[in-house]
């Protein structure tokens, strides 16, 4: 990509590239822009860049972990830095267990021939198209009705009087739920990926291993994964995109305690007071791990791309 | 040792409690209990946030605040009231919600509590409680099954009574020499002048988007202009005269309005008034706060209040909150107290303060009340024609009122004819209300 | 014999995790929801207590309009989208698949609208759209045009544009790829024959490029038939129906009007719709498959 010879310059193309550029980071620099501003200046909008920026709107977004009083608040009503970890503490476990999960049944489906390897890989594909939407009826009746421990059971008892809360313990509210759902519906993309990156690995490597007596863990630990690992990068990244970013599952599975950023988001776009800044900030905050992978391993992600999409 | 401590900690335990019977308020027994309510983001509720850090000096009781947008809130309490066991000790609920609510056994009755002498202040003064409120929001079993009546009985108390009035711009409305409408023909031709006489500026901002809103808009219409859903027989007659002049009055509202008026939501509705781009309003009482919010709104002093104008008749709307203690929650007679003492005289007033909307006529005669927020007369005078029956509350309601919203939506966008969209509407609200079982007893 | 017993294990082992939680989270919800397509089911109710209705809920959405007309939008959408993503994602990739300073900003920053979250996504688009705070109507007002009533009356248009933002740097990057996987001979060759630049593109490169294009375009159409919390966020499906993609009144008619088993019927028509598509990519890959393994085995034969 870093080809030092460049083509002969045309500005014509110049120009288009800038509109691009313009357009794609167009809107995102509006939010950023916004921000940072008041209410009132966005609501005006007399002057588009001359205004007195203020990190007001992020001190009422980041209230509840901030460690000092805000004036202009009488009280903290988001919860924004307690969805922010929660969002973390799902997007990262999700797509850890999605990576090591995935990856085993990617080398499976590549290295080895047995029964039902043709089942499992068209299934693979097909699970694929499932759109969140149609799984929310299903996930939602039994995360909250069928998969629970009934709470007189050993079990039951033993995460009540260690957790809290009140019924049967159900799957429905608590961090694993959702993170179940996201590990099951990343898994089907990412086992797509890493099988394009692990048959291009060479099997004389693995074979030589074999040879000086290493088992078939170990082969895959210690010989594949190393060699792997733009795939693994790429696959992490679009896992924790979808984990970082989803809404519908969430909003129907979580509860007080759980609740990701993106249902904060919706949820203070509430009818009675339509506050921008405030909105414009807390999208922002979502929106900066993304960005800051985008700008730090855009290469990952287009190979990614490339390779989801060029093995049909 | 360690036995001897024990005991000795036990018999100051005891004693404590010895002393605590001898003078026992009614709150020790809860002190320490932390309440989960769930509230909607909602400016009175807000209001009601800044004063619960009082409840908890007051009582020893904590309360954690689950505050949701209240459409989502009445997702959730689908949800948790279905449960064996549920999170919520205290709900505020949707008006419309009660029906669900009470009919599927998820709210308590409060009779039990306002007859335990332990739990219930003689003091409270039920019959300060602004009538009309307790029966539309507290009240089922009655009339129709969900008004006043021989039969009903409480299951929730008002809580951020609202009704509709009329505000309009004192400076633009003296400027061109104009009268505050009395009349419905009166709002919709000083709502059309407006954008004659200021251009740039829309009439009357009102809620339109598809869904919820456009249909809160067109029943804020029905009502004054004579018009019902059903009939005695809950025989659909939204389809009837009223019902398309209140369609036509809406869309006439709409196309008089600001700019991009149809795809309002309240908010939208509300910050086109706020930013000064319409000159009149006509919702909800709730915004009074912010729109003397020098924050939020570019039009501070320059707003008049006006009740909501006559059709056939007076008939605001009823709408607001309501707060009751679920059949599955924990801390039922904490909860109880809270609920008390939110709505008693003191926490009314306590809460018209901090700028929400009181539910007692005592609140809104209050001297610092009314010194503080100077439309406090008007609004309780309002109140007094608040009609308890502006929209059916019966469990099926919900889907009515969506299709009823997506179809005037249409008519506002995309010139469905009146007449077709609503007899469109009453059919299909027919087999609704067939499938439900209403025309059993026909 | 050990290690044997091992090694025959070895696969079983590796895919069982993958394979269990997608049985657990993802093919029995499947099935539990089409045995809820065929019954009365509230959400206050856990699923053995509901009542058999037989096809009811698929044959009341066959009739119901606003079903209709849901899906008239979700296929309108698709396939405006991916059209319109198609033909300007391809488009640019040919004009820009040359070595000019610049293109990897390009690439990198092109890739951003597709790794926000689309909610934000959405409220950014519905503050650009907002009738009179937004960005558009300031700038068409300050030119001395009139505003656009955007999620209004053209709120459909609107949300397209918004998907188009989004997603045609994907369509751009894959063909962007793909012309530079192209083999040099065939254009060099080309070239040496005389083609214009345009000759070229028609009757070398697409050609070329075609099983890629067609991938890349069924995969976004699968994905358009996905997108919902952008549309959520920026019109809530409104106004009247006119954005409300199947997915979101999937939602809708869970959460608001509490009908799971209606909803669930509704999942099933689009799982269908998705089915159709995807099995006609699958029986495309294996058709290339098919033809690749035998233009090798000429290849075979001719040396």
């Amino acid at each position: 990509m870093a080809s030092p010879s460049y083509d002969k310059q045309n500005p014509a193309f110049f120009a288009l590239l800038a509109a691009l550029i313009f357009m794609a980071i167009g809107p995102i620099f509006l939010m950023l822009v916004n921000s940072f501003k008041l209410d009132v200046d966005i609501i005006s909008g007399t002057s588009g860049l001359l205004f007195l920026p203020t990190i007001q709107n992020y001190e009422t977004a980041l209230c509840d972990i901030l460690w000092y009083e805000l004036e202009h608040l009488d009280y903290c009503s988001l919860k924004f830095g307690q969805s922010f970890i929660n969002s973390l503490i799902i997007a990262l476990v999700s797509t850890v267990l999605t990576l090591v999960i995935g990856c085993m049944a990617a080398y499976a489906l590549v290295r080895f021939r047995f029964m039902g390897r043709d089942v499992a890989s068209v299934s693979t594909l097909m699970v694929r198209m499932v759109p969140p939407a149609v799984l929310l009826v299903p996930v939602f009746g039994l995360w909250n009705n069928e998969f629970c421990i009934d709470k007189t059971t050993m079990v039951g008892e033993w995460i009540r009087d260690t957790f809290g809360g009140r019924g049967d313990v159900c799957l429905a509210g608590t961090y694993s739920g959702i993170i179940l759902i996201y590990v099951a519906m990343n898994l089907p993309f990412v086992i797509w990926i890493l099988q394009s990156f692990i048959v291009q690995v060479p099997r004389q490597l693995e074979e030589a291993a074999k040879m000086d007596g290493a088992n078939p863990f170990q082969v895959f630990f210690l010989v594949v994964l190393p060699l792997i690992k733009p795939g693994l990068a790429a696959a992490a990244i679009f896992t924790f995109r979808i984990a970082w970013n989803e809404y519908l599952l969430a909003s129907a599975l979580s509860d007080r305690d759980t609740k990701t950023v993106p249902i904060l988001i919706v949820n203070n776009m509430s009818e009675f007071n339509v506050e921008w800044g405030v909105i414009m900030a807390t999208g922002m905050l979502l929106a900066i791990p993304p960005i800051i992978f985008t700008l730090l391993a855009s290469r990952q992600i287009i190979t990614g791309m490339t390779a989801g999409a060029v093995k049909g | 040792m360690h036995k001897l401590l024990g005991y000795l900690t036990s018999t100051a335990a005891g004693l404590a409690m010895l002393a605590g019977s001898a003078f026992a308020g009614p709150y020790d027994e809860y002190e320490g209990t932390t309440l989960v309510v769930n509230f909607p983001a909602h400016p009175h509720f807000n209001a009601v946030m800044k004063i619960l850090p009082e409840f908890t000096k007051e009582t020893g009781i904590e309360v954690e605040v689950d505050q949701l947008p209240y459409l989502k809130m009445r997702e959730r309490q689908t949800l948790e009231l279905a449960q064996d066991e549920g999170d919520y000790d205290l709900i505020a609920y949707v008006v419309f919600s009660k029906a669900d609510y009470v009919y599927a056994d998820q709210l308590e009755n409060l009779a039990k509590y306002f007859m335990n002498p332990k739990l219930a202040d003689p003091s409270y003064d039920a019959g300060d409680l602004i009538d009309g409120y307790v029966y539309n929001i507290g009240f089922a079993g009655g009339e129709k099954g969900y008004l006043q009546g021989k039969t009903g009985s409480l299951f929730g108390i008002p809580y951020g009574s609202e009704t509709s009035i009329l505000g309009y711009r004192k400076d633009i409305f003296e400027k061109h020499g104009l009268n505050v409408p009395e009349t419905y023909e009166e709002l919709l031709e000083t709502a059309c002048k407006i954008p004659e006489l200021e251009p740039g500026m829309g009439g009357l901002s009102s809620r339109a988007a598809s869904g919820h809103h456009a249909s809160h808009a067109f029943l804020l219409h029905l009502a004054p202009l004579g018009g019902r859903v059903f009939d005695d027989q809950w025989n659909p007659i939204v389809n009837n005269e009223a019902g398309v002049e209140a369609a036509n009055a809406l869309k006439k509202i709409v196309e008089c309005g600001p700019e991009g008026a149809a795809s309002f939501g309240f908010g939208e509705a509300l910050g086109s008034f706020l930013n000064g781009d319409t000159a009149m309003f006509l919702d909800t009482t709730v915004v009074a706060g912010q729109i003397d919010d020098p924050k939020k709104s570019k039009v501070v002093g320059k707003v008049g209040w006006a009740l909501h104008p006559e059709g056939t008749r007076r008939g605001s709307q009823t709408g607001g909150f309501g707060i009751g203690i679920p059949a599955n929650a924990e801390h039922k007679e904490a909860a109880f107290l809270l609920m008390q003492w939110l709505t008693s005289k003191q926490g009314d007033k306590l809460v018209a303060m901090a700028g929400g909307n009181p539910s007692r006529f005592s609140t809104h005669q209050d001297e610092d009340v009314n010194e503080k927020f100077p439309h406090m007369a008007t609004f309780g005078e309002a109140l007094k024609h608040a009609d308890p029956d502006w929209r059916p509350i019966i469990p099926v309601w919900g889907k009515i009122n969506a299709d009823l919203g997506t179809t005037l939506s249409k008519v506002l966008t995309e010139d469905l004819d009146v007449q077709e969209a609503l007899d469109g509407v009453a059919e299909r609200t027919r087999t609704v209300m067939d499938e439900a079982g209403y025309y059993t007893w026909q | 014999m050990k290690t044997a017993t091992l090694n025959r294990l070895t696969p079983y082992i590796f895919m069982a995790p993958a394979a269990l939680i997608m049985i657990i989270a993802l093919l029995y919800p499947l099935g539990y929801m089409i045995y809820g397509s065929f019954r009365a089911w509230d959400p206050s109710q856990t699923l053995s207590e509901t009542e058999f209705v037989g096809l009811k809920n698929y044959i009341s959405l066959l009739n119901d309009p606003n079903f209709h007309e849901s899906l008239a939008v979700t296929l309108k959408f698709a396939f405006v989208v991916v059209s319109i993503e198609m033909v300007l994602g391809v488009g640019l990739a040919l004009l820009l698949d040359r070595n000019i300073r610049g293109m990897s900003i390009l690439r990198t920053l092109f890739i951003l609208p597709m790794m926000i979250a689309p909610v934000v996504v959405g409220l950014m688009w519905r503050y650009m759209y907002h009738p009179t705070v937004g960005t558009f109507n300031r700038f068409l007002k300050s030119i001395g045009l009139d505003g656009v009533d955007w999620l209004g009356q053209h709120a459909l248009m609107s949300v397209i544009i918004a998907d188009i933002w989004q997603w045609t740097p994907f369509i751009f990057i894959l063909s962007l790829a793909a012309l530079q996987s192209l083999p040099s001979s065939a254009l060099e060759a080309s070239r040496i024959d005389g083609a214009t630049g345009w000759q070229q593109i028609w009757h070398i490169k697409l050609p070329l490029m075609m099983p890629v294009l067609i991938v890349t375009c069924l995969l976004r159409l699968i994905d358009a038939f996905k997108v919902l919390e952008v549309i959520l966020v920026m019109t809530e499906g409104g106004p009247g129906l006119s954005t409300e993609i199947l997915a979101l009144r999937i939602s809708r008619t869970a959460t608001e009007f509490r009908e799971l088993g209606t909803a669930a019927a509704m999942s099933n028509y689009l799982l269908i719709l998705l089915m159709l598509l995807t099995a006609s990519m699958f029986a495309y890959t294996k058709f290339q498959e098919a033809r690749a393994a035998r233009l090798a085995a000429h290849a075979k034969e001719d040396d």
